[in-house]
């Protein structure tokens, strides 16, 4: 039976890898933001810590593959370099990954640090030497964090969309769903926020930057797409610069506000895309304005010429 | 669990594509398009009364179906648009009525030159979509191949229509593709 609930593991094993080879394609900071969605789903479907014992997890696992699922138990026995092949592999990439996730929850108290790794390993039953895979100032914790963020964002769009498709919900005007989206983002915030200052001035490093930069254009990307925006022209650069105008803005008003539930922060956010809605009215109405002018000369020119 | 449905029938599915090399090739074709789209108007703009009037507006008809066609796909794929466009508005408008300034000729001496940069442009993007997986881009080289073949005859409307007798045929020609081959490098990356 253990056997062949072990060749049954190792086919899923074999297609989950060609996923993930298929994803391996794209470019380096899209897989690790990737595999970084990938791991967070593997580690939110399992959260018995790693230390219990492999025996009864390895009779335990369900011989059915299930297509979404994610292999079962990464174990990280082996990271070494030959490792591609063999069974229960976890490549470096994910075990980093698992060991950001566990470290989130000691952030409120340590900050992004050092410390707050080494204790998410040990809750895996690491060494706290694994934080030494990562930098001392926590870079890699933000930036999966930022991630981890945009993605439950992400799916949080698409279910409101799916919801909306269905004739279950209302299609919101465009204003209200802005607002909505980038609420929603930043209420992901709130359990961290004490310590989000010094997670902002350290993704913005020179270090991070490139990260951050993408991290953030992606998000913004994701909204506007959701939103409706099927912009082919320099309209899609304005939207999302001034989307990422607002959600800069907001985050830093976040950041110092101290009103019940941040209220005062979603009513600066009402008021900037309020205003984000009249610029392109106005924007509108001087270009129709310009046109109308413009018609006027031409029409003086052709009855001076005559 | 389970498979999630694709309702909106604008979306392709994104897994498994080569995000790169796709996003470039539906960027730099609109990005051509586009500038195509701009030198006809401005061809029209100055022979517009003229007998070679309704040539050249049949294949700017066919243009705009081209552009209508990248920019579905351009949401389907959700690529971004070449920051370059406000500049390729201005620069195929002058183009197209320069050249026209040249007289008929010179319209189709323009023609032709463009059209034959982008026909091949279109078949280097052909072999790159056939060596990376005919299967799965089957609809995308569908449509460039379509394009490509829109674009052969337009240049050989050109030809038909005197393009080799404008004035310095050969160094219009040249400079044009030139301008053309900075268009595409350019419209890729930025």
């Amino acid at each position: 039976a253990a056997t062949a609930a072990g060749s049954l593991r190792r086919a899923g094993w074999a297609l989950w890898r060609g996923r993930a080879v298929v994803r391996c394609q794209l470019s380096p900071p899209q897989r690790a933001l990737q595999a970084s969605a990938l791991l967070r789903r593997v580690s939110d479907e399992q959260k018995e810590p790693f230390a219990s014992s492999s025996q009864q997890h390895f009779d335990s696992h369900p011989t059915d593959h299930q297509p979404e699922k994610e292999p079962q138990g990464p174990r990280p026995s082996y990271t070494g370099q030959g490792g591609q092949e063999s069974e229960d592999y976890e490549s470096e990439e994910q075990l980093q990954h698992r060991i950001l996730t566990a470290a989130l929850e000691f952030v409120p108290e340590h900050g992004w640090t050092a410390e707050a790794i080494a204790e998410g390993a040990k809750t895996l039953g690491l060494s706290v030497a694994a934080a030494g895979m990562f930098h001392s100032d926590g870079s890699e914790l933000i930036l999966h964090f930022v991630s981890q963020c945009n993605t439950k964002l992400s799916e949080l769009l698409e279910q409101e969309q799916k919801l909306v498709q269905l004739g279950e919900a209302e299609k919101k005007p465009t204003d209200q769903f802005l607002r909505d989206a980038v609420e929603a983002r930043l209420r992901m915030l709130i359990p961290y926020i004490e310590k989000w200052p010094q997670a902002l001035s350290i993704l913005l490093l020179p270090r991070n930057i490139p990260s951050s930069l993408n991290l953030l254009s992606s998000m913004i990307d994701d909204i506007w797409h959701y939103a409706g925006d099927q912009s082919t022209d320099f309209n899609w650069y304005t939207r999302r610069a001034v989307l990422t105008g607002i959600y800069n803005t907001t985050e830093l008003v976040m950041i110092q506000d101290s009103s019940p539930d941040f209220e005062d922060t979603w009513q600066f956010l009402e008021n900037r895309v309020a205003d984000a809605m009249n610029m392109r009215d106005t924007a509108t109405q001087v270009q129709s304005t310009g046109e109308a002018v413009v018609q006027g000369l031409m029409g003086a020119a052709v009855t001076v010429s005559n | 669990g389970g498979v999630s449905l694709r309702l909106c029938s604008t979306r392709v599915t994104l897994e498994g594509i080569n995000r790169p090399v796709i996003d470039r090739i539906i960027r730099v074709d609109h990005a051509g398009e586009y500038g195509a789209n701009r030198i006809y108007a401005g061809q029209m703009a100055v022979l517009g009364r003229s007998s070679v009037g309704p040539v050249i507006q049949q294949m700017w008809n066919q243009e705009k179906d081209h552009l209508k066609k990248f920019n579905e796909l351009m949401v389907a794929y959700r690529v971004r648009p070449t920051a370059l466009l406000p500049f390729w508005n201005v620069a195929g408008f002058v183009l197209g009525a320069g050249s026209a300034l040249l007289g008929k000729k010179g319209a189709m001496a323009c023609t032709v030159a463009v059209e034959e940069s982008i026909a091949d442009h279109y078949n280097s993007q052909i072999r790159t979509l056939m060596e990376e997986d005919p299967e799965k881009y089957k609809e995308l080289l569908q449509t460039i191949k379509q394009f490509r073949d829109d674009e052969r005859e337009h240049h050989d409307v050109g030809l038909e229509h005197d393009a080799e007798a404008a004035p310095a045929y050969v160094v219009l020609k040249t400079a044009i593709q030139l301008g053309c081959k900075a268009a595409i490098f350019l419209s890729e990356r930025i």
